[in-house]
């Protein structure tokens, strides 16, 4: 009798156990993920003239509501005792003025145009607990408006800065989508599409006829914070040591 | 067998539990969660691209001006601003579309092309730019008028 109890409650358990992990993993062994990252995004730091159109457009094709911004573009002034100043009025939505300050003080003065990176291993995707935001099978990171909570810790997570959430409107986080809408569509990033001087370039990295093909086999590249691990999609020429 | 009594109890209110948990739970997860993917990155309610990718695009490419602005897409095409979009200037073609002129931005101020060509540091060193209107109008030998800007000199889609 005793050992019908042992051998019944080992089996069972056993039953259970099973069953508990094969729930907890069947998403994993099924349908593996088809994701893979499709496009690229270049910003060539060297052609970049910092008219602030970029950041106007996507404003305009979003509905970015007030305060806040997609895309925008930073101007680094570093000056000759090493002290390094970053500003970006408007996140250069009516673009640069001309710095008041004596002249020759500024070795070196730059812009860096700054978006979502779109990495291929986002924090911001990992600590969404309700999985309201996401990768596309191209590689798009998204939100889902519908499905967010708006708890913000998406926009913490991000290194980069680049989330951020209306608490005056929607009340969901939100952020740039690489134009999704666009790109669907055979268009630009809308960013992209506007650039008066080719600084900001876009495609599908398999495709020869793409303008970021060649460059992503030709040039050095950087990305911005190598050390989180996200792994970005925008990749940069020209960065000097002081952006981050 | 009757030492198993509350064994059997305890599997029959777990499995109350479980029936509980998945109904509730496949109440609550929208039908397309996860049809895009597993887990890792691409867990997500899969109607949602769709939703996102139907927003309409609001700017369009240089190209879609040149059937009904021929001639003005003729100069510009050949002109210094070749680079310069007809929308970086004149505002996304969507808003023309819709409520015709009113919302096309035609601006012949200095500031409007200061944006781009006032001189500074930041920009490459070869981008044509100038200090301010008055002195770039003195170099070139001629005083400033009233109501005198760029376009008085330059034709907007086709500088020298
Ligand atoms: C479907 C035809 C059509 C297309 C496409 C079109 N336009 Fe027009 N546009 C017009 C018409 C008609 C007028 C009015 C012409 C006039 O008043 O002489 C006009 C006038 C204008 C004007 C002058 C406004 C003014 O106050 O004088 C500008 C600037 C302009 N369009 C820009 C654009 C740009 C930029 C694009 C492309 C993004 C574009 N248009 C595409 C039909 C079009
Ligand atoms: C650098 C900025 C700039 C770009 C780029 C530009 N425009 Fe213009 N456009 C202007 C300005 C400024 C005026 C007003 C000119 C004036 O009133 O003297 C104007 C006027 C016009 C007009 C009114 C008719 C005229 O000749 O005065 C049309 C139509 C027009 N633009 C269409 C276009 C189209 C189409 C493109 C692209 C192929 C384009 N523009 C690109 C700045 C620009
Ligand atoms: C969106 C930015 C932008 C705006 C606004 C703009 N330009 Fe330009 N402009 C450019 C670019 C880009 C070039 C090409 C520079 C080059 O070839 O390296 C250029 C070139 C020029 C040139 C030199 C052309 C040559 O062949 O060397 C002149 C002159 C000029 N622009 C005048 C104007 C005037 C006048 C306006 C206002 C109506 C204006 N620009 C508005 C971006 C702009
Ligand atoms: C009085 C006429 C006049 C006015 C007004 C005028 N320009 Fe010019 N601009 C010229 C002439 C002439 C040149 C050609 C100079 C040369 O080739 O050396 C020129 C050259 C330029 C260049 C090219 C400079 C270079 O180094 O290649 C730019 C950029 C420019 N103008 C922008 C503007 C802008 C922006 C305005 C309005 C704020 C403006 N201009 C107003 C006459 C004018």
């Amino acid at each position: 009798m005793n050992q019908d109890r042992r051998t019944f409650l080992k089996k069972s358990s056993l039953t259970l156990a099973g069953s508990g992990l094969y729930i907890a993993l069947f998403p994993m062994i099924s349908g593996a993920s088809a994701k893979q990252q499709l496009y690229a995004y270049i910003v060539d730091t060297e052609k970049c003239i910092g008219c602030g159109k970029c950041a106007a457009a996507c404003k305009k094709e979003n509905k970015v509501p007030d305060g806040y911004y997609r895309t925008w573009v930073e101007r680094y002034s570093i000056m000759k005792d090493g002290e390094v100043i970053v500003d970006s009025p408007k996140g250069a939505v009516d673009g640069f003025k001309p710095v008041k300050m004596e002249k020759g003080k500024i070795e070196k003065s730059f812009f860096v145009p700054k978006l979502c990176n779109h990495c291929a291993s986002p924090n911001c995707v990992q600590v969404c607990p309700v999985g309201a935001t996401y990768v596309t099978k191209e590689g798009f990171v998204l939100v889902d408006e519908k499905h967010c909570v708006g708890c913000s810790y998406c926009v913490q997570a991000c290194p980069y800065g680049a989330r951020y959430v209306d608490h005056f409107g929607s009340g969901v986080a939100d952020k740039c989508t690489w134009c999704y809408h666009r790109v669907t569509k055979g268009l630009q990033p809308a960013c992209v599409n506007i650039c008066p001087s080719d600084a900001r370039l876009f495609g599908r990295i398999d495709d020869p006829k793409s303008s970021v093909h060649s460059i992503l086999k030709e040039k050095r590249l950087q990305i911005l914070k190598p050390e989180t691990g996200n792994n970005p999609m925008v990749f940069y020429v020209g960065l000097d040591k002081e952006v981050r | 067998m009757k030492h198993c009594n509350h064994i059997i109890r305890f599997i029959v209110v777990f499995i109350f539990i479980g029936i509980g948990f998945f109904a509730v739970r496949s109440y609550l997860v929208p039908d397309s969660f996860g049809i895009y993917g597993s887990y890792s990155y691409g867990f997500h309610r899969g109607d949602s691209d769709a939703e996102q990718a139907s927003i309409p695009a609001l700017y369009q490419e240089s190209e879609s001006c040149k059937e009904c602005h021929e001639a003005v897409y003729r100069t510009w095409s050949n002109g210094g601003h070749a680079g310069v979009t007809c929308e970086a200037c004149h505002g996304p073609w969507q808003a023309h579309n819709e409520n015709t002129l009113d919302t096309v931005v035609k601006d012949t101020s200095v500031e409007g092309c200061m944006v781009c060509h006032v001189t500074l540091q930041a920009r490459p060193a070869g981008f044509p730019q100038i200090d301010d209107f008055a002195s770039h109008v003195k170099e070139q030998g001629e005083e400033v008028q009233q109501d005198m800007d760029c376009t008085f000199c330059h034709e907007p889609h086709e500088p020298k």
